[in-house]
């Protein structure tokens, strides 16, 4: 309701007369895409083949509104750009309302701090894979980007002094890692992705940001390789709508529904790298994919860490505590991708449990019932709600899953995209910006250390904005653009929504997670990836033989869930693809068949004397992917990692080690 | 011990802000709509309330009208929420759409309850509405409109429908109390994800 108000709003402002453009060629339907105002269309459920199209105009379009997007549309309000933000969910049923955690910031309010030792840890984490530049700008504005959240009115938790309250989370230490555990996650309570929401998204409507809620973003809107705006489906009436501008950011999140099993909402359908792809512009990196050792089997929800904390085990078919074999001093609490690694080969070799035996078992019942109600109570509903299962006389199913993507699309430290050629290195897309999960700035590499996925959105959000003030003004000229731009999109909306081929969307989209939970999960080798690739292959072609069966065009969840399938079915192939041809272990990416990391110089040994590897002999590289929409051929091509800080006296970058904690 | 009294004094003084705070938006938002004021009273006074149960419970870790922090798991200490944000950056108030037909009310219903902000809602709604959705009344789906559209935060659903806070009253009514039971699983069935949508698909059947 509050979309159609604000886009009659918008539309007052911008009237366009009716136009009619002749059926498109490709397809076998008269397709006929006329460009008409809003309140001159007129759209039924019924079978129409009718488009109506309405243009909008701004100077800048955020596709998303989660904690980067918002962060993106505030910013770029606050500056007075005329700002639209088009979103698929309302911006707090964003998934960043899942964030329970907090954001790293080295205020150093619990004891000292520094943010170069955040800067380190962050660089260690990442494997050596993350840009050092883009890690320097986040760690050295975390402190300012939380407390001018602070000054929004988010009310983070306090001590009793009055200052914000920081807590210990993993992979953060002091000292360069010589100091002990940091204390630098702030939090709101336990709610701290819902209050990011809430205030940016208040405070976002009183410098008067469009919001378009319940729009589909279809595709970017690209012209001689610039990007001139967004085409998308509103859902509330069917009508399309093509958002021009000379800025476009994209924040759609992470697509962890492209796996069987993932912590995720079943709204995260990589949307943006889709559009991305589609427009022939590399992902970045797509192989890295976070997984949790425990979610519950299927359904994927978090189980968290905290029950092997209070002392509940993990146990194979033959009611083994398995973790005693491969971590014999940490057993059950060793880190997260060791018992990731643990369960998968305990299920590899035969000992899953299950009819299928494909999960393990995570066991509570031996624990005091008082215990489990007092200190863990949320997991006693969950395992119950979920699983079926009484935590007092069952163990829970559970399964390594997917959590978190480090991979999206590319950028650099200012958030604007980047393509890349040997000859010419990085080169900036024109118009085109993306911040989040959905982008790779790299900040994460190959691993994320917890609480620093709130601190990307809010840094990077704002660094778009502010590159966009920097580099346009409010209000500019928009340069012209194609009558007919975002016909595909359309044809292909048209071709979806009166499909009648005979594999079902939810027949597909069940083979591909598959394929991916079976071939390109926590434990990879050269066969299995390359059995999986074809796989995938095969799955992706049966996408032309998909079978829709709602034919209207109000509310149609079946063709929003088909348009997430395509998507989701893009960021899959270049996944397993990328995956198949790293042949190393690093970071979240593990090859049992490569154990090593492959620098340019082997960093176990001393340095000197040896010879520096060129880029074509080693892995300590970006991955850059592209696909071919029609026939789903993957390419790879290879971009070096930014070795140097944004200023080398402030912060010295810090060279690849051996990574051990 | 002594721990546990330093929060209890926050307790009381954050009840007497909260109570300040309750006069003062009252009085501000008096020349405003009466509706909005008297959802906003029901909404501050049961917060309020349940600040004042929490100031009397004695060391529990799971006290009758449970905190938010402690039903989450082992998040450790997790300081208490001043909801400062709720407060003083009120969003647009939720209305109810106009002119809608039954029938698009319940299609855009299913894709509201399929597309939640975490997998547990989105599991739980989803299996929800595959069972109750298009045999709800006019008066049932008004109810579940604004209960799945109108909280800001995902997770309050998510804890009324476990019991683990408690409904505000305007939430309260037939929807609730059936999603409470459904969620409760007494048949104990494995809901390992949303089901797939074609069990709407008429053609099929």
């Amino acid at each position: 309701m509050a979309a159609v108000c604000t886009a009659s709003r918008v539309l007052a402002k911008k009237v366009l007369s009716a136009k009619a453009i002749p059926a498109v060629s490709q397809s076998s339907r008269k397709l006929h895409f006329s460009v008409y105002g809003k309140n001159n269309s007129k759209v039924s459920d019924g079978m129409s083949t009718q488009y109506p199209v309405v243009d909008h105009e701004f100077d800048a379009v955020v596709v998303g509104a989660g904690g980067a997007g918002l962060r993106a549309a505030f910013g770029l309000s606050e500056a007075g750009f005329n700002t639209a933000c088009v979103t698929k969910l309302f911006p707090t049923r964003s998934h960043t309302v899942a964030a329970q955690g907090g954001i790293n910031a080295a205020l150093g309010n619990m004891e000292g701090d520094d943010w170069r030792w955040h800067f380190y840890d962050t660089v260690k984490g990442s494997d050596w894979l993350g840009d050092q530049d883009a890690i320097h700008y986040m760690t050295e504005q975390a402190p300012h980007a939380v407390v001018e959240l602070e000054n929004f009115g988010m009310p983070f938790s306090r001590t009793e002094d009055g200052k914000i309250y920081q807590r210990a989370f993993g992979g953060q230490s002091l000292k360069f890692g010589k100091g002990g555990q940091a204390h630098r996650c702030c939090c709101v309570a336990d709610r701290t992705g819902h209050s990011l929401l809430h205030t940016l998204y208040g405070r976002s409507l009183r410098y008067d940001t469009s919001y378009f809620v319940e729009y589909f973003a279809l595709d970017l809107l690209m012209e001689d390789g610039e990007c001139k705006g967004v085409i998308a489906l509103c859902m509330e009436d069917g009508s399309i709508h093509r958002f021009r501008s000379k800025n476009t950011v994209i924040a759609t999140g992470g697509y962890g529904r492209t796996y069987f099993s993932c912590t995720s909402a079943h709204t995260s359908t990589g949307d943006g790298n889709a559009m991305v792809t589609r427009a022939g512009l590399p992902c970045q990196d797509l192989e890295f994919v976070q997984f949790h050792p425990t979610g519950i089997y299927g359904a994927g929800c978090l189980i968290t860490e905290g029950c092997r904390g209070e002392g509940g085990i993990l146990i194979n078919s033959e009611g083994e505590r398995f973790m005693e074999r491969y971590a014999p001093n940490a057993k059950d609490l060793a880190s997260r991708d060791v018992v990731s690694r643990s369960i998968t080969i305990e299920i590899r070799e035969g000992r899953g449990c299950g009819p299928e035996k494909d999960h393990a078992y995570l066991q509570l019942h031996h624990l005091p019932p008082q215990q489990l109600a007092t200190r863990l109570p949320g997991i006693s509903e969950t395992a119950m709600i979920f699983a079926g299962v009484d935590v007092t006389k069952e163990p829970i199913p559970v399964l390594p899953t997917v959590h978190y993507n480090m991979g999206g699309i590319p950028t650099n430290y200012r958030g604007q995209v980047i393509t890349h050629t040997t000859e010419e290195g990085d080169k900036v897309v024109p118009g085109l910006f993306a911040c989040g999960e959905a982008a790779c700035a790299s900040v994460h590499g190959a691993n994320r250390l917890g609480a620093n996925s709130l601190l990307d959105l809010v840094v990077f959000g704002r660094a778009c904005a502010h590159t966009i003030a920097d580099i346009c003004t409010p209000g500019e000229k928009l340069s012209p653009l194609k009558p007919n731009a975002g016909e595909e999109s359309v044809a292909n909306l048209d071709k979806l929504r009166f499909a009648d081929g005979n594999m079902r969307t939810s027949e597909i989209r069940v083979n591909m997670q598959k394929t991916m939970q079976n071939h390109a999960a926590v434990f990879r080798t050269g066969k299995v990836l390359k059995e999986g690739c074809d796989k995938m292959d095969a799955v992706y072609q049966t996408l032309d033989d998909i079978k829709t069966f709602d034919r209207g065009i109000v509310w149609n969840t079946d063709l929003v869930e088909t348009l997430e399938l395509q998507n989701l079915m893009l960021n899959a192939v270049q996944t397993i693809n990328s995956a198949e041809q790293r042949q190393e272990s690093r970071g979240a990416h593990s090859r049992e068949d490569f154990k090593d990391r492959m620098d340019e110089l082997d960093y176990a040994k001393p340095l000197a004397g040896q010879v520096r590897k060129p880029i074509e002999e080693h892995w300590r590289k970006h991955t850059l992917s592209t696909v071919d929409p029609k026939t789903g051929k993957v390419t790879l091509k290879y971009r070096p990692v930014i070795d140097n800080s944004l200023d080398a006296e402030d912060c010295a970058a810090i060279p690849p080690a051996i990574r051990s904690y | 011990m002594e721990v546990y009294m330093q929060k209890r004094i926050t307790f009381s003084r954050d009840l007497s802000i909260l109570g300040h705070r309750l006069l003062s938006s009252q009085q501000e938002q008096s020349h405003q709509d009466s509706a909005v004021t008297n959802k906003k009273d029901t909404m501050l006074s049961a917060f309020v309330a349940k600040r004042l149960v929490n100031g009397v419970c004695q060391a529990s870790w799971r006290p009758a009208v449970a905190e938010l922090v402690t039903t989450r798991g082992y998040k450790g200490e997790a300081p208490d929420d001043s909801r400062g944000d709720l407060i003083e950056i009120p969003l647009p108030p939720w209305t109810e759409k106009d002119g809608e037909t039954m029938d698009i009310k319940r299609r855009r219903l299913l894709f509201q309850s399929r597309k939640r902000g975490m997998l547990e809602n989105c599991i739980l709604l989803s299996l929800f509405a595959k069972q109750y959705l298009n045999t709800m009344t006019e008066h049932q789906l008004r109810q579940y409109d604004r209960l799945i559209n109108e909280p800001s935060n995902d997770w309050d659903i998510y804890y009324w429908a476990t019991e683990a806070q408690p409904v505000p009253d305007v939430y309260t009514g037939e929807i609730m109390d059936l999603l409470k039971e459904f969620t409760k699983n007494k048949d104990q069935e494995q809901r390992l994800d949303a089901p797939n949508l074609e069990y709407l698909d008429k053609g099929s059947q």
